[in-house]
């Protein structure tokens, strides 16, 4: 007891964690002050009862030396306690019992020791009990402001979360709010505890509240999503995760709701979702022209088809009965009609397959480039006999591709080729790879013919762009569209260079796989 | 002769395409051989002999040329018809049609069609097309049992 007396009164350790024993007992007084006290009392009190005496006021010193021990024992403990008993015993027996000033005790003043010894024991007692409660009190008082400080310390770092955090009772009353709710729902502290957190908040839940309680209950957490309005009116989606508290008798006693703002994630997997039904809108109405395209070209190729033949059947029948009736310019009409029928034809026939190749299924395979275009030399083979064409074939990869439709476009740019360099007595045609980016495959068909002005270059690969004159050259224009479709649909690249009466070169780059 | 007989058995509803064949198959002196049909239904008769056709003898065509558009029954019910018909399905059908379309050809092939022949546009090459049709399918090739004789 000693050593708490040693303590200050009233030196608070918040936040320090002190053991409770040693904490100080407030209104007690140093070791020297104790026995400051003692004398000090009983001197007080032996003053008084002197006064007293001297006015002929006789039997108030016992109380009074009482009251000095009381005041002794509670405000200095025990120590100055038996000092103060001490002395007050002497000064009373010395000026108070006969024989006066002695310390003699006579027989007949022995109980009024006894009484007073065994009083200000009982006093002792009474105040050391008092003390231990009261040391009890400040350790307990201690303990729940070192808790409290701790409590504090985990709300604040709650706070600084920017989460949305509230604790809310069984009853919906909100006990908690931490800062995130704050920033989340415009809503400060003070505004939001004691409300109810479904009426504050507007709350519109995905499934009932009442399956919500169930789940939660039999789990002790709940996850999903809810709708909230905010103190500005506006509505926020967010993703909440309660948790239920239970006390030591495993009574639920509150719910830790914890939420997180989903209201953007929200409205772009909307924009996802409206633009996917969108994307899904083209794709039928795409779906819808395509078909369109493709009975138009079945219709082209089933309906046009018969009538240019009964043009061309009759015409020729009209050639082969007149022969010998009509003059020569009514021949010459009648082979014009042949010819222009049948150029007809071959526009149809060409339309036809390239609207093929758009809408054809690739069907890949590795192919190689090689054996390609000897088949394609192979076919045209008799077109330029007695022709004079200097072939140059460079060592062709292989490709994974569809190959009916990579022969179309090289029989397409050999064709052209050969076609081109028909003026020239000595044709050139060079087929070989060519440098190109590394992930790339690029081979050129080069050839010595009439060549073309780049200026029209943006031209060449139309449908149905020529940039020469059919008297000169014959065809549809539909050959390199041809080509730069099947490149295309491979993710390939075609382009041309070209020297007006100095040659053509045609590249196309395939992606190596 | 008969009207009602004939080796080769044409379906085919445009009268030009008809005119122009049967010149073409003239040449080879194989017009007379040909009964022509407008429709599917008409083709189907003749096979059947019934309606216009009862009383015809009952031998088969040697050769069907079929076109694939026509009114009423299309091309490609008479062939499922002829294909799908024990008595019927050992006549040689040849489709004769202006279409390209892989899904024609497909769906014929898948039919059990005999052969598979696209119009040429230009008159000669139509011809020669008919011409060597006929001679293959009614003269060098040998017709199943039960079909029409040569005359």
């Amino acid at each position: 007891m000693g050593e708490q007396r040693q303590r200050i009164e009233g030196q608070q350790t918040i936040g320090g964690v002190a053991d409770a024993a040693a904490c100080p007992v407030p209104y007690s007084l140093s070791k020297s002050r104790g026995y400051s006290l003692a004398f000090a009392s009983v001197a007080v009190a032996l003053g008084t009862a002197l006064l007293l005496a001297a006015q002929n006021f006789r039997g108030v010193e016992f109380p009074l030396f009482l009251m000095a021990n009381a005041l002794t024992v509670w405000y200095a403990g025990f120590g100055p306690a038996i000092v103060a008993l001490a002395l007050s015993g002497l000064a009373f027996n010395y000026f108070f019992t006969q024989p006066f000033h002695t310390l003699y005790i006579t027989r007949e003043d022995l109980p009024y020791y006894v009484v007073f010894l065994l009083f200000a024991l009982l006093l002792t007692w009474f105040s050391t009990v008092r003390r231990r409660i009261e040391r009890d009190l400040v350790a307990s008082r201690d303990a729940l402001q070192k808790e409290v400080v701790v409590r504090t310390q985990q709300a604040d770092l709650l706070n600084l979360t920017h989460d949305t955090i509230f604790v809310r009772g069984m009853d919906d009353l909100i006990t908690y709010w931490n800062r995130g709710a704050q920033e989340l729902y415009g809503l400060r502290a003070d505004q939001a505890v004691g409300k109810r957190a479904h009426e504050l908040l507007r709350t519109r839940f995905s499934i009932s509240l009442d399956d919500i309680q169930k789940e939660l209950l039999l789990t002790g957490r709940w996850e999903g999503e809810l709708e909230h309005i905010k103190a500005d009116g506006s509505s926020v989606v967010v993703a909440s995760r309660w948790s239920l508290q239970r006390d030591e008798q495993d009574i639920p006693v509150a719910i830790l709701e914890t939420n997180n703002d989903i209201t953007q994630r929200k409205r772009s997997e909307e924009e996802i979702r409206e633009l996917n039904r969108e994307l899904g809108k083209r794709t039928v109405e795409l779906e819808a022209i395509n078909k369109e395209l493709e009975s138009f070209a079945y219709s082209t190729s089933h309906d046009l088809r018969a009538p240019l033949r009964h043009v061309a059947g009759y015409a020729e029948l009209l050639q082969k009965n007149t022969v010998s009736v009509l003059d020569d310019k009514s021949k010459k009409y009648v082979l014009m009609i042949l010819e222009s029928a049948k150029r007809m034809g071959n526009l149809i026939d060409d339309l036809l397959a390239f609207s093929r190749i758009g809408r054809a299924e690739s069907r890949k395979s590795m192919v190689s480039l090689n054996e390609l275009v000897r088949e394609v030399r192979g076919g045209i083979a008799e077109e330029i006999a007695g022709r004079n064409v200097a072939w140059t074939i460079g060592d062709l990869p292989e490709f994974y591709g569809d190959r009916s439709m990579l022969k179309l476009a090289m029989l397409n740019l050999i064709s052209n080729a050969i076609k081109f360099t028909r003026t020239r007595t000595h044709a050139e045609i060079k087929i070989g790879r060519a440098e190109g980016p590394p992930d790339s495959i690029v081979i050129l068909v080069k050839d010595n013919g009439v060549g073309f002005d780049m200026k029209y270059l943006n031209k060449l690969f139309g449908v149905f762009q020529r940039l020469h004159r059919s008297e000169e050259f014959e065809g549809t224009g539909i050959g390199l569209a041809t080509v730069q479709r099947v490149i295309h649909r491979h993710g390939g690249q075609v382009w041309a260079e070209a020297v007006v009466d100095g040659g053509a070169t045609f590249f196309i780059a395939l992606p190596s796989v | 002769m008969s009207a009602t007989l004939g080796r080769i058995l044409m379906v085919e509803d445009d009268p030009r395409d008809t005119e122009l064949t049967l010149t073409a198959l003239e040449e080879y002196k194989l017009g007379n051989e040909v009964i022509v049909t407008r429709d599917g239904e008409e083709a189907l008769d003749y096979l059947y002999c019934r309606g216009a056709f009862q009383g015809r003898t009952t031998d088969n065509p040697a050769v069907l040329l079929l076109d694939l558009k026509l009114p009423k029954v299309d091309g490609l019910e008479v062939l499922q018809q002829i294909k799908s018909d024990e008595r019927l399905k050992m006549i040689p059908v040849v489709v004769l049609t202006s279409s390209r379309e892989e899904r024609d050809m497909v769906a014929s092939y898948k039919l059990g069609v005999n052969a598979y022949v696209v119009k040429p546009v230009d008159f000669y090459e139509f011809v020669n097309a008919i011409k060597e049709l006929g001679i293959f399918w009614a003269i060098i090739n040998e017709p199943p049992p039960g079909s029409i004789q040569r005359r």
